[in-house]
């Protein structure tokens, strides 16, 4: 079979980005462990408080050892459960200071909702039946909206939280 | 072609077989076009790489 010198040289550039890309991939997926935010962990939507997680004490932020934290978080149209605070009523936003390991544990207790952390990395999607976590570490102060990007109703424009990362 | 024409088709085959490897299709357009669109595609990816690990 006859080839152009030019083909050759862009079949050998089309093949070796296609090699370069799925060893990136499998670095990804089998050295580091990357895994979507939802992995096959379940639980009741009916009954979701049944999981020591979503309990309501459990709710909202919680310091879990010397710069770790861990976020459980319940959505439902349309709001964020983030807890309660001191004086009984609704926790709106959470504070964490910067440079923190947190992990974000999210699920939903009736339709697909989304938890997006605009302007940070941290972006799921919440099934009911399944829990979705997401583990980072947030490194630039500021004050980032939570909201819900997957259409969830009526009210979802108003289905938001603050997330304020402080220098500690 | 590893294929070899017959004795009959030899005479007409032949000669535009020759034809066809002696002038080359000029593709240096088309070489250009497809490296362009590989580096568009490389610079898209490690700018979102870039962007994933700054954030």
């Amino acid at each position: 079979m006859h080839l152009h010198k030019y083909e050759k040289i862009w079949l050998t550039f089309g093949i070796g980005s296609l090699l370069v890309f799925l060893i990136v991939l499998g670095i990804g997926a089998f050295y580091q462990g990357t895994q979507p935010p939802s992995c096959l962990v379940t639980i009741d939507p009916q009954n979701v408080q049944a999981h020591e997680s979503f309990k309501e004490e459990s709710l909202g932020l919680q310091k879990v050892g010397e710069n770790e934290y861990v976020v459980n978080v319940l959505a439902s149209a349309f709001q964020y459960n983030l807890g309660k605070d001191d004086k009984g009523s609704p926790v709106r936003t959470i504070r964490i200071p910067k440079g923190a390991n947190v992990t974000f544990q999210a699920t939903t207790t009736d339709v697909v909702h989304g938890f997006q952390i605009a302007g940070t990395n941290v972006n799921m999607m919440l099934e009911p039946g399944y829990i979705s976590d997401f583990e980072t570490t947030l490194d630039n102060p500021g004050e980032y909206t939570i909201l819900c990007n997957e259409y969830c109703g009526i009210g979802q424009h108003t289905m938001s939280a603050v997330l304020e990362v402080y220098e500690p | 072609m590893s294929n070899q024409p017959s004795v009959k088709q030899s005479s007409a085959h032949g000669v535009n077989e020759s034809k066809q490897t002696d002038e080359e299709p000029n593709l240096k357009g088309t070489f250009a076009s497809v490296m362009i669109l590989g580096a568009f595609i490389i610079v898209s990816w490690i700018s979102v790489f870039i962007l994933y690990m700054y954030r």
